[in-house]
């Protein structure tokens, strides 16, 4: 039989300043009819390159040296602009990773779900409506035609990834590229968009290429997988032994760094001393308005408390109210309730003076945006220094011990943001956090936008730096694997509201809130 | 868009004519001219003056005089012109009509021009199609109009004797009078205005192509003119709206230039000739009218942006 896609001896370069960079060098795979290969790799491995170049879609620097695409008989690399519209779609199809951003803000879902299918499958516009209403309702949506009159900013990101999806399986074609379908979305609305592909390709038949770095996530719905390190295929086997055999370091490396909930990494236990505790904590944004209800609060009446030196991860899907909360103890948000640190009451924002501020300290999830671009490391570093007590005198020797503390060199300290990888700048902005010597440090999806080798390391760090400090740390996730590695108790959230605290070893008892075992069902577990 | 917003804003430009009137009002008082002596003359003699002052309640308080004023603004009644004695409500309006007129053609012509103009340099970005247009919208600008006006005037008025050099014809009694006279006023008022909202189609175009949902687009397999007409157009022209708006208000002003250059008898010729005449009534109800044209234009594009754009909510 041959191979509905095809790749041989490929090499690519990217034309950058001076000399060109080697993307992908001599890739060859083949996916057969049917069939599901899983990538992965590492960010800058060259997987989202290879999907561009199969799509026939590349930036103008980038220099095809050698070797073929064929998608059946069809040789990609040599049709013309004209040609490649024929088959985008119709052949080929493609799923992205943020279905916020992959649809017209300006245009209703009907409209562009039906374009698709006008164009692709040769539909009139009604009878492309109709179909799109069989194809919605296919893939368990609700009331598909209110759902085709709205805007994409009026549907949830999992609905727009379920219509996506249904889309590019409804023009029928050959192979479907998906790139990280599921990142973007949190681990429940992932793991229902990834049991929807299993059943679509089953039903369907369609090749795919599903692209990740999450390998436990890609062994799940993978036949085979294919593993890329600096542009080369490093190890290519059946998705059922790749986890139990890995053959190549790079897959190792990638095995080893799949959070596996087993693998506990903290093994001592809190002492009884209450940090910090949370009493009927509301978070409302909106300001109540004359002739108008108020909007829902984003957390409702939530309490908990967190002990000295205690790991509390906090997990729940996205708009569950996790970040507010996060805010209301930094000050950030305004909200009703009351704090107590350290047995003192903490009734506003008001309230927080320099001790609790100092003590309390925050880590953001994307350090591009909390970072000063036009700052330096070490300008960055000497503010909180400055501001909590470090005289002039030792404020180099003090930046270059906080570097050496997360594990950075002390020269860094005349670097740029921009000159440091996304791991070195969550460092940093660890770095920060821990120059005012705080007591309760926290982690706001810290991690989310880092590749798994690096997820690894920074959480490494983070306990390093808890048995060197004693800080607490308030550990807001989506990744229950990970969670579970680490934290002593988990705070579930669901809508606002808390609906579980339970001591690590409980997650899995019997007595636990129905919504909390669909979370820890949800999260994929590594297999083999 | 909910009622109450309609409302709120209705109030907001009610709210701007106010004060509006206030400082034209209060401007006007401050005027070294004694309206009795502009309406009378240096010669005119003391009882005469105090009869007209008599008459026009100007010895009555400030506040007083601005209510009685604006009360009878309000009604559509500015009083008499001291140049003509005509009303001067009725004759502002219609120099607002024709103005207007000459403004929103303006604004027409130049978005025929400027969004395809805009749309080819960034599909053709760096290319010789994308320096050309970036070249005429640079010259566009560095002209001022009364530049324009002349260059125009002397080649098509002129040299080719294709179109009138000055006047204007109502659109009501002869339509291809009309369209004849106003082409050289529109002509030279657009061709400003073109430069910069194509500069602005240009790089919002090139904004919107780099954007995922015209990546998604191309890689669903739609052919690139549907790409460009059906998803890229729309949202690279909404934040034009924005400067089409703020147009209007240079249209206001700066059309003042091209009615004189070409004779026109609308508000900004108006009011030129009523300060000059030191016309008060004349100057207060341009004044006033030009302002409250200027909110409306603004509440309008306000609108025009939450159709375009559903993703806009005014409640």
């Amino acid at each position: 039989m041959t191979a509905v896609l095809s790749l041989r001896d490929y090499t690519l370069d990217y034309l950058t300043g001076s000399r060109p960079l080697r993307v992908l060098q001599d890739i060859s795979l083949d996916i057969a009819p049917g069939e599901v290969l899983g990538l992965v790799g590492e960010s800058g491995s060259g997987k989202s390159t290879l999907a561009w170049a199969i799509m026939r879609h590349l930036p103008k620097n980038a220099r095809e040296l050698s070797g073929s695409i064929r998608l059946g008989d069809t040789d990609l690399r040599g049709l013309p602009p004209r040609e490649l519209t024929r088959i985008r779609g119709r052949r080929i199809g493609m799923v992205f990773q943020d279905p916020s951003t992959a649809l017209n803000p300006t245009l209703t879902v009907g409209r562009q779900v039906t374009e698709t299918l006008v164009n692709n499958r040769g539909l009139t516009r009604r009878a492309a409506w109709d179909l799109a209403l069989e194809l919605l309702g296919h893939v368990e949506l609700r009331d598909p035609d209110a759902l085709m009159r709205r805007y994409p900013h009026e549907i949830s990101g999992g609905e727009k990834q379920r219509i996506l999806i249904a889309t590019a399986f409804g023009c029928r074609p050959e192979l479907i590229v998906f790139d990280e379908p599921t990142t973007a979305l949190d681990v429940i609305t992932g793991a229902r968009i990834l049991d929807l592909f299993a059943r679509l390709r089953a039903e369907t038949g369609v090749a795919a290429l599903y692209i990740s770095h999450d390998l436990a996530l890609v062994s799940r719905v993978a036949d085979r997988v294919a593993v890329m390190k600096k542009g080369r295929l490093v190890e290519e086997a059946p998705a059922a032994s790749i986890f139990a055999r890995p053959a190549h370091e790079e897959t190792r490396k990638l095995v080893a760094a799949v959070p596996r909930p087993e693998n506990r990494l903290v093994h001592d236990r809190p002492g009884d001393r209450v940090l910090l505790a949370a009493e009927a904590v509301s978070v409302r944004y909106a300001r109540p308005r004359l002739f108008r209800p108020p909007p829902p609060p984003a957390t409702h009446a939530v309490g908990f408390d967190i002990r000295a030196g205690e790991i509390l991860g906090i997990v729940g899907e996205s708009g569950s109210g996790k970040s507010s909360i996060a805010r209301a103890l930094t000050g950030l948000a305004d909200f009703s309730g009351g704090i107590r640190f350290d047995g003192r009451p903490i009734g506003s924002a008001r309230d927080m003076d320099g001790a609790y501020r100092r003590a309390v300290q925050i880590v953001f999830q994307h350090p591009d945006g909390s970072l000063n671009p036009r700052q330096t490391v070490g300008e960055i570093l000497s503010r909180p220094l400055k501001l909590f007590g470090t005289g002039p005198a030792n404020l180099s020797g003090e930046i270059g011990r906080l570097l050496e503390q997360v594990r950075l060199p002390a020269a860094y300290a005349t670097r740029w943001p921009h000159q440091l990888s996304g791991g070195e700048k969550q460092r940093v902005a660890i770095a920060r956090a821990f120059a005012a010597k705080p007591s309760l440090v926290i982690c706001d999806e810290i991690t989310a936008p880092l590749d798994v080798s690096v997820q690894a390391s920074i959480i490494e760090l983070l306990l390093a730096l808890r048995a060197e400090t004693g800080a607490a740390y308030l550990f807001i996730t989506h990744d229950i694997n990970l969670i579970r590695q680490i934290a002593h108790r988990i705070a579930v959230m669901r809508r606002g509201e808390l609906v579980d605290l339970l001591p690590i070893d409980a997650v899995d008892a019997d007595h636990v809130h129905p919504y909390t075992r669909d979370l820890m069902a949800a999260s994929p577990t590594p297999v083999g | 868009m909910s009622a109450s917003w309609l409302l709120r804003r209705l109030a907001l430009i009610l709210y701007t004519v106010f004060i509006v009137s206030v400082l034209v009002f209060g401007i006007t008082q401050a005027l070294p001219a004694d309206a009795a002596v502009t309406l009378l003359g240096e010669n005119a003699t003391t009882e005469a003056l105090n009869a007209i002052r008599e008459r026009l309640g100007l010895g009555d308080p400030i506040w007083w005089q601005y209510l009685r004023w604006v009360g009878h603004a309000a009604t559509g009644d500015f009083g008499l012109s001291m140049r003509t004695g005509q009303p001067v409500g009725p004759e502002m309006l219609t120099a607002l009509g024709r103005s207007l007129l000459l403004a929103v053609a303006a604004i027409l012509v130049m978005l025929v021009i400027a969004v395809p103009l805009g749309m080819v340099a960034a599909v053709r970005q760096g290319k010789l199609a994308d320096m050309a247009t970036g070249l005429i919208s640079y010259l566009g600008v560095s002209f001022p109009e009364f530049v324009t006006a002349t260059l125009l005037a002397m080649l098509l008025a002129d040299t080719l004797q294709w179109l009138p050099a000055t006047g204007y014809v109502s659109p009501l009694e002869d339509f291809g009078g009309a369209v004849r006279h106003l082409a050289l006023p529109v002509l030279t008022a657009s061709l400003i205005l073109v430069a910069h909202v194509a500069r602005m189609v240009r790089s919002e175009t090139l904004d919107v192509l780099h954007s995922d949902y015209i990546r998604a687009a191309r890689l669903k397999g739609l052919p690139e003119r549907t790409v460009l007409v059906r998803h890229a157009l729309r949202n690279a022209l909404l934040p034009v709206v924005t400067i089409v708006a703020l147009d209007v208000g240079y249209l206001l002003g700066g059309i003042i230039v091209i009615e004189e250059i070409f004779a026109i008898p609308g508000i900004g010729r108006q009011l030129m000739v009523a300060v000059t005449a030191r016309d008060l009534p004349s100057i207060q109800a341009g004044a006033l009218i030009m302002s409250a044209t200027y909110a409306v234009a603004n509440t309008l594009a306000d609108v025009a942006y939450a159709v375009l754009d559903k993703r806009i909510r005014y409640d």
